[in-house]
């Protein structure tokens, strides 16, 4: 076996560092340009019973789904947001309204059982043109609140109603 | 005044503190760099909200349909008709059921259950919500059968 032995003159070898910082600013490079500042994505979960979304579904929950209409002007902004029926406004303040609206909802369905909450399902009712920025807002607002960087769920059982067909 | 004299010898310059300083340089690009989000489509704007979080444990079957505008490179929008985009590829939401059923055919050939997969719809925050409404109805057809569906919206930082 061949066996290396020292340089005779105690002299350190010499590196060839030339090839390896060529490598390195490739790789710097390289990652460089690949870089794609992505904000952070999250998502909702959408419970859409099977079959055709027109027939009647049958869940187990054994309440009525809470519904949120949401009317749409020419432009497909909001024009009106109803939480069961009941005007919410849309002054820019109408889903604050909507997640108190909610809120008192579903602490009433915690007083009669607190299993009810689970069941319980948001059935969205957009218009056709809407901008779809509104239903995640609507979504958000049925979903839960934002405290103290702690979310707390109202619902998580969300679905949409049969398409609104009128553009 | 001292002046320094060139000798015909090159001084020697000290490479370590550079090599350090590239490879932490090196490491940080590596760890901040994503790959997966590769499907996210840069011509979708999504809405923004404050409680769309990242699903704690990772789905191991998403398919992510981008549904949004052809934009300009100032990002204006120069046609109205919202399109989906596979890649370099699109398609109306009207013209889509052949591409859905070739990605539904694709899951069930490599045995994964259809129960299992989860549509994750990245949409503009313009498109008409009927449009949303009417992709996760043709996800649901015949043929089709795709049955868990996620809305993604980016995180809003308060």
């Amino acid at each position: 076996m061949k066996v290396r032995t020292r340089n005779p003159d105690g002299d350190k070898i010499e590196m060839q560092m030339s090839s390896m910082i060529d490598v390195v600013f490739q790789l710097l490079i390289f990652f460089m340009l690949t870089l794609k500042i992505i904000e952070p994505e999250g998502d909702f979960d959408i419970n859409m019973p099977l079959g055709t979304p027109a027939a009647a579904s049958v869940t187990d929950a054994d309440l009525p789904p809470f519904k949120v209409r949401m009317e749409a002007d020419a432009n497909g902004n909001l024009a009106m947001l109803y939480f069961n029926g009941n005007p919410m406004g849309n002054d820019g303040q109408e889903f604050q309204r909507l997640n108190r609206e909610i809120f008192l909802a579903v602490d009433s369905l915690k007083a009669i059982g607190p299993s009810n909450v689970d069941k319980q399902e948001v059935e969205i009712e957009p218009d056709y043109r809407l901008h779809y920025r509104y239903i995640i807002a609507a979504i958000s607002a049925c979903s839960g609140k934002m405290e103290g960087g702690q979310m707390t769920r109202y619902i998580s059982r969300i679905k949409f109603a049969p398409i609104n067909d009128q553009r | 005044m001292k002046i320094k004299s060139s000798g015909s010898k090159a001084p020697d310059v000290d490479m370590t503190p550079m090599i350090d300083i590239v490879f932490q340089l090196i490491a940080f690009f590596m760890v901040i760099t994503n790959f997966e989000q590769q499907q996210a489509d840069e011509r979708v704007t999504l809405p923004k909200d404050q409680l769309a979080k990242p699903p704690v444990v990772k789905r191991e079957n998403a398919l992510t349909l981008n549904l949004g505008f052809e934009k300009d490179k100032e990002g204006e929008i120069i046609d109205p008709t919202p399109y989906i985009f596979f890649g370099d590829e699109k398609t109306t939401v009207e013209q889509s059921l052949t591409r859905l059923k070739q990605e539904s055919q694709f899951y069930q050939t490599i045995g994964t259950d259809l129960a299992d997969v989860t549509v994750e719809i990245r949409a503009d925050a313009g498109v008409q919500s009927g449009l949303v409404q009417e992709l996760i109805q043709k996800c649901q057809e015949e043929g089709v059968g795709f049955q868990r569906f996620a809305l993604k919206a980016t995180q809003k930082v308060q």
